[in-house]
């Protein structure tokens, strides 16, 4: 089956992340495909760049990351949530004229509409909120 | 059939009625979280209405100390399980 995932819980402040986490591994170890994971409200912040949690703490933004690169799970986060929060990319620190981008690579800047379809394209969408 | 998938214990959230509310007569519902904490005996007469639907999940039940603690009732799924009920399902809800 295609899952996709939407989170909006932020990082180490409440559990969302965290078992949103938990529950992408189960999906791709029992063999089906998660195309994505959409990212919104305070969940934006698990594409954070700069994260740097403590050595002996879960790293969200990496595992994140790991996922895309194992099982190429596309991780969409919501601009107009993003945008708010201080989290851009290369593009959009440019066109705000900001020094720097804080939106972790492979993590993407996408609108609602990206969550609309996957909705009507996934099998399932299982929300994961604080 | 649809599960429903709730994140809130009874004790400090209402949204549980909503949620049974909604539920439809072959439903589902799963606590996660802090959900977990209405599978307890003191606890699960608020779900009743679906006493034999009703599914908590392990691992959160096992990181606030509560496993071997539910009430009888109450079935006790793993993360592979929750994946398992989702694929059962025709779609899921989250109440939080």
């Amino acid at each position: 089956m295609r899952y996709a995932l939407l989170v909006q819980g932020a990082p180490y402040s409440q559990q969302a992340s965290h078992s949103a986490l938990r529950f992408a591994r189960a999906v791709v170890t029992r063999g089906h495909t998660l195309d994505s994971v959409f990212f919104y409200h305070d969940g934006v912040y698990n594409a954070a760049r700069l994260a740097a949690p403590p050595q002996d703490e879960p790293h969200l933004p990496d595992a994140w990351s790991e996922l895309h690169e194992q099982y190429a799970t596309a991780l969409l986060v919501c601009i107009a949530s993003a945008l708010r929060r201080g989290l851009l990319d290369e593009r959009e620190a440019a066109r705000h004229g900001k020094m720097g981008h804080s939106l972790k690579s492979p993590f993407e800047l996408t609108g609602l509409g990206q969550l609309i379809d996957l909705g009507q394209r996934c099998d399932r969408l299982v929300t994961f909120s604080p | 059939m649809i599960l429903h998938i709730l994140n809130r214990a009874p004790g400090t959230s209402l949204v549980y009625r909503e949620a049974l509310a909604g539920m439809g007569p072959e439903d589902r519902l799963l606590l996660i979280e802090d959900g977990v904490n209405g599978a307890l005996p003191s606890q699960v007469r608020h779900f009743e209405p679906v006493s034999n639907r009703l599914f908590a999940l392990r691992e959160d039940l096992a990181s606030r100390g509560l496993v071997g603690r539910c009430d009888e009732t109450v079935q006790v799924v793993d993360i592979d399980g929750f994946v398992e009920l989702t694929e059962e399902a025709d779609k899921t809800v989250s109440w939080f």
